[in-house]
């Protein structure tokens, strides 16, 4: 059988709102096994980036439990769980989010920083690495403000897999891209997953996307349908 | 369109909150420069008055005409005219100068006639009297005896009704009820005058009323002025010769800086070349006023100049958080722009953004500069508040515009970034960030610009010094480029350092490059990015502290001088000269030998704790060959007393004070003389001197040694000759023993130098001269110069300036730095948001910040520092040179006062503390998501 990386258990998550509760998520189950290159899809307002945030531990649950890499995530303390997510996760946003005074070899080489490493030759060989696998091999240099979104998205992936993690939250990633750009950015994320053996949760709304997907996990007003 | 601007004010409310303060802020001070200034100023010009009040006792705006007036027949004569056309000009005079009156007077008497009493009086000796009538005199005196004149004035039988003085009634020995005829005055129908004495006034206690001290009327015997007016100035009147005093006294407190000058353009011109010029008295306010505007003169430059660098900072104020938000709203207007608004509309978006806070900018920054300027209205001294001074500020057409002018800038450095924001749109706005754009200043070479000028006019001081002092002494304005080289170091030194500073986080940064966490490393590559965003606040904490340090030192350097110079050059506490009598030949001729006063009375000066005879003579003179005289003081004192009471501060001589004195000791026949006996008159220790003292009797002495500063002993001697020069001459002085003067010059008046007890007070000094019957020569007091000195107006002034400079500063470094990184924060939420989520720990993000603050923040206050002190050390004793080259004795010590420095220090300390409490405090309850978030909008 294989690992599962994250299992999520009756997800419950309520927000107060004047005159009563609002449910978001209500009770949702989730498996994605090691690997695996997963796509959360839904309309606008379904819970996706609620659940995402879950289960990257970013916010807890009302209710229901999460497990990454078989770890029992909120149990654990504020600075555990921030050190879990500089190790063993990586994260790409929907809007731009490279740190404007570093360029692209330095914002990629910052994940590796933060991680943990030591800067050296080899970091320095996995950085060049990975730019090139986001075909950006060319531009290493470049400052963000010099590049166009898909290019500094493709860094923000860059960034996300260079300290080898086991899990990427990527929410949106494309939804400030053209349809052809999406494609190709989903295509990058798709290669490094299957390359590195990285498991990926990625949250869209784009049908067209799919079919990249080894797993679509769908939501509909809080409940999972697919 | 109104919509819109309120809708995106409310939007951004954190930003518009800043700007409205830095308005409110801008309004306040540029408004409480003027009405400070002008208060101050009109607090000098009450100062100077009651000064004058306190030293001559008399009133100091009071107008004296005075006339004689020689009747000759009765009917139309001359005099009559004279009288009315002075008493027409007197009453005109309020209003020729402006300024109301609070007494007007006339006093009147005929000239001194003698009286025979009707009474049979045993002496039979004359009585000489003056009639005369003095304005509304009733109510100025109580009858101690008798009754006052009737209304009418006159007796049914014609006699008229007087009333006299205390001292008159005794003096000539009359009484109440006598009745007197003076022969030789005659009444219009040709009888004589004749008088009856209905009572003795004593006079109250009016000084204004009584121009004149009551005991001088001993021989006038007043009657009612109508009384008098209609008998002896009356168109029937006989040959009289008429005394006539017209007083004008003048409200002086009612006297504004704004009228001095022309009251005294006026004024002089009455007196000079008024048609009255011959009958009127000299008007002493007219030397209060010159004195007051030649002061006033001397500082306005300098006053006006040290506000200069604090006006900059709060422009610079200003355009730095206007630039903040076009940093942050750069997006919105180029997206606005793309999606088809015209220019006019974006313009006009910001331009009534900008109205708004200028005018609730402008209601709140008035009152709160009148605010600002009545507390700096208490100041004693530098950073010194008396609640008890009160500084009465009205708002002037002066500080309206200065208002007006202040909410322009404010509505220009809103609007005016709007123009060229207005013509990006969102493409260009991308390719523009995609050059680097080098600061205009930079370009210019602005700050080797500045830094040129400023130590040119360093130079040109030192050059000069000598003809520097002259000009300042002859109330000349100097050449304005010496006052302004100290701002423009300062500026010029901040825009060094920040040209340097890039290079200087680069060469940490290097320094460690393998050491740096990731916090530190993301603040080194901020800080290297952001240098040109982070220009404006580095320059402005650089000229916080350098001014701060700049202020306080120019401060407390002339207060220290001021007060050294006294201490000083008065020697000791107290010192008493006494005119002593000379003896008679016996032809009654002055023989120039002098009768010594008993010297044992001083033993009874209960308040002296000990004290020394010193023979002091400023017409002594040593010879020079056979025909040159040098003058030199010659000073004969006991070495042991005079040194338990005196001293020199160490670093002045050569050697230690007391070594001169124990030296002066040993030899008998010995003198000390000051330096320039050896530089200008080459004589060499062991030399014999021939001092001769006023009276051209010499003796033989030994010089035994050298000083160049000895107590009470100025160098050099700065005079302003008539025609308005000034000059200096060289001052020598030679110091022997008491005995060895006593011994060859004779008895000779000495003085006393005293050391008082701790807290006497003046009353009991002037109450034992008084006990002593001491008729003073000369009269020293240490304790009352010092007062004196501390309360110069001038310096009280100069002090309110810098105070609110100083305050100022501080107030906009700390809302300037805060509202910097508060701003700077926000706009990096997304960052934060993103390092958050990839895991960054608060306490790392703490660490960035704070080493983000060690580069904009403690880097900047080192070199703050470094610049305010060499800007003190070179340009303060050119700002000092103003206040006191005329009394500067002892070379210039800079005071740097440790306190202020404190306070400085402390003040940005806590500005910085509570800066990243803040930040922090933002930043940890920032909640991750919603930052994220916030980048998708």
């Amino acid at each position: 059988m294989e690992k599962k990386m994250i299992e999520g258990r009756g997800i419950v998550r309520a927000f107060p709102v004047p005159g009563g509760e609002f449910t978001a998520l209500k009770g949702i189950d989730v498996d994605i096994p090691e690997g695996c290159f997963a796509i959360l899809r839904g309309r606008s307002g379904s819970g996706k980036t609620t659940l995402m945030n879950i289960l990257c531990t970013l916010d807890d649950p009302t209710k229901g439990q999460v497990f990454v890499d078989g770890e029992d995530i909120h149990q654990l303390k504020a600075m555990e769980r921030e050190n879990l997510r500089r190790t063993k996760m990586g994260f790409v946003f929907q809007s731009v989010s490279l740190i404007p005074s570093l360029n692209a070899f330095q914002n990629v080489e910052f994940a590796l920083r933060m991680s943990g490493a030591k800067i050296n030759k080899e970091t320095n060989a996995r950085v060049e690495e990975c730019l090139k696998m986001v075909g950006l091999g060319a531009r290493m240099t470049h400052m963000p403000s010099e590049m166009s979104g898909g290019e500094q998205q493709r860094v923000a992936i860059a960034r996300a897999f260079v300290h080898r993690p086991k899990i990427i939250f990527a929410d949106e990633p494309t939804a400030e891209l053209d349809s052809a750009m999406a494609a190709k950015v989903t295509e990058t994320f798709r290669m490094m997953s299957k390359k590195e053996g990285i498991t990926v949760l990625m949250t869209t709304h784009d049908v067209g996307l799919m079919g990249a997907a080894d797993m679509i996990i769908e939501l509909e007003n809080g409940e999972r349908i697919g | 369109m109104l919509g819109i601007m309120l809708q995106k004010m409310w939007h951004k409310r954190w930003m518009n909150l800043s700007l409205l303060l830095g308005c409110i802020l801008l309004v306040a001070t540029v408004v409480s420069f003027p009405l400070y200034q002008n208060a101050a100023y009109d607090r000098m010009l009450q100062d100077e008055f009651r000064n004058f009040i306190s030293t001559e006792g008399k009133f100091p705006t009071a107008i004296c005409m005075k006339t004689v007036c020689m009747k000759s027949n009765a009917g139309s004569d001359k005099s009559a005219k004279t009288m009315e056309k002075i008493e027409k000009k007197m009453k005109s005079i309020p209003k020729e100068l402006g300024v109301p009156s609070v007494l007007q007077n006339d006093f009147i008497y005929l000239q001194r006639a003698k009286a025979d009493s009707d009474m049979n009086r045993e002496d039979g000796t004359d009585i000489d009297l003056c009639i005369g009538g003095m304005r509304d005199m009733l109510s100025h005196v109580n009858i101690i005896s008798g009754e006052p004149f009737s209304e009418s004035g006159i007796t049914e039988d014609g006699r008229i009704e007087v009333i006299l003085s205390q001292e008159c009634m005794t003096g000539k020995g009359l009484l109440v009820g006598e009745e007197l005829t003076f022969s030789s005055l005659k009444l219009p129908d040709g009888s004589p005058v004749r008088i009856v004495i209905k009572g003795v006034f004593k006079a109250d206690g009016d000084s204004e009323y009584w121009q004149m001290p009551p005991s001088e009327y001993r021989e006038v015997c007043f009657t009612s002025m109508d009384t008098f007016r209609e008998l002896f100035t009356g168109e029937n009147a006989g040959r009289y010769t008429l005394y006539c005093n017209y007083y004008q006294l003048l409200d002086y407190k009612s006297i504004t800086a704004d009228q001095a000058h022309e009251m005294f353009t006026k004024g002089t011109y009455l007196q000079e070349k008024g048609k009255f010029r011959s009958v009127l008295e000299h008007m002493d306010f007219l030397d209060i006023l010159e004195k007051y505007e030649a002061k006033i003169k001397r500082i306005s430059a300098t006053l006006t100049i040290l506000q200069i660098p604090v006006l900059i900072m709060l422009a610079a104020f200003l355009f730095m958080i206007s630039g903040q938000m076009y940093e942050m709203e750069k997006n919105e207007i180029s997206v606005i722009k793309s999606r088809g608004s015209s220019r006019g509309q974006i313009f006009r978006l910001y331009f009534y953004q900008g109205i708004v806070l200028t005018l609730i900018g402008g209601a709140f920054g008035i009152p709160l500069g009148t605010l600002f300027s009545k507390v700096l209205g208490s100041v004693r001294n530098f950073l010194d508040f008396d609640s008890n001074r009160v500084l009465n500020v009205s708002f002037t057409g002066e500080s309206a515009y200065y208002a007006l002018g202040a909410m322009l800038i404010t509505l220009l450095s809103i609007t005016i970034p709007a123009i060229g924001h207005s013509k990006v749109s969102i493409v260009k706005l991308k390719q523009s960030r995609n050059v680097k754009k080098k600061s205009w200043w930079k370009k210019l070479y602005l700050d080797i610009l500045l830094l040129g000028i400023s130590l040119y006019g360093y130079y040109s001081f030192h050059k000069n010094m000598g003809v520097v002092s002259g000009t300042v002494m002859e109330g000349q304005t100097l050449d304005p480029l010496l006052y302004i080289s100290s701002s423009l170091f300062i500026i010029g030194m901040g825009l060094l350092f920040l040209r340097v500073q890039p290079y200087l986080i680069k060469l940490i940064y290097l320094m460690g490059q393998k050491l740096w966490k990731p916090a530190s490393y993301i603040s080194f590559m901020e800080s290297m990015k952001q240098s040109s965003k982070q220009q404006l606040i580095i320059l402005f904490l650089i000229m916080t502290v350098s001014l701060g340090m700049y202020h306080s030192t120019v401060a407390r350097t002339i207060l220290d001088n001021a007060i050294n110079n006294t201490t000083y050059a008065d020697a000791t506490d107290m010192i008493l000269a006494e005119r002593w009598e000379q003896m008679k030949d016996e032809n009654g001729a002055y023989t120039g030998k002098y009768i010594e006063p008993d010297y044992k009375r001083f033993a009874t000066m209960d308040f002296a704790k000990k004290y020394t005879r010193v023979y002091y003579d400023e017409d002594g003179y040593v010879t020079e060959g056979k025909t040159n005289r040098q003058s030199s003081d010659i000073m004969g004192i006991h070495t042991k007393e005079f040194g338990e009471m005196t001293f020199v501060d160490g670093n002045l001589n050569d050697k230690h004070y007391y070594e001169y004195l124990n030296e002066l000791a040993e030899v008998s026949d010995g003198v000390l003389v000051s330096s320039n006996y050896r530089d200008k008159l080459g004589y060499d220790i062991g030399d014999t001197l021939y001092l001769y003292n006023g009276k051209q009797v010499g003796t033989a002495c030994k010089i035994v040694d050298f000083f160049d500063y000895f107590p009470g002993y100025a160098p050099t001697k700065t005079t302003l000759s008539p025609d308005g020069t000034s000059k200096t001459e060289e001052r020598f002085l030679a110091v022997t023993h008491y005995d060895l003067t006593r011994r060859e010059y004779g008895v000779y008046p000495y003085q006393i130098w005293i050391q008082l007890k701790d807290n006497v007070d003046t009353e009991q000094i002037y109450q034992w001269i008084q006990e002593h019957d001491i008729r003073v020569m000369k009269y020293v007091n240490r304790n009352d110069d010092l007062e004196m000195t501390m309360t110069d107006p001038l310096l009280q002034g100069t002090n309110g300036i810098l105070t609110l400079g100083f305050v100022v500063t501080i107030v906009l470094c700390a809302v300037g730095y805060l509202i910097y990184w508060i701003m700077s924060i926000k706009e990096r939420e997304l960052i934060f948001g993103v390092l958050r989520a990839g895991g960054f720990h608060k306490s790392e993000i703490l660490q960035m910040l704070l080493v983000e603050q060690l580069f904009a923040g403690v880097l900047a206050v080192v070199a703050g520092i470094g610049i305010g002190w060499l800007s003190s050390v070179m340009f303060v004793p050119i700002i000092q040179l103003s206040y006191a080259s005329a009394t500067q004795i002892l070379p210039l010590t800079l005071t740097m006062n440790t306190t202020d420095l404190i306070r400085l220090f402390g003040v940005i300390a806590l500005v910085m503390v509570t800066c990243v409490a803040v930040l922090v405090s933002l930043l940890f309850h920032m909640n991750v998501t919603k930052a994220l978030k916030l980048g998708e909008e």
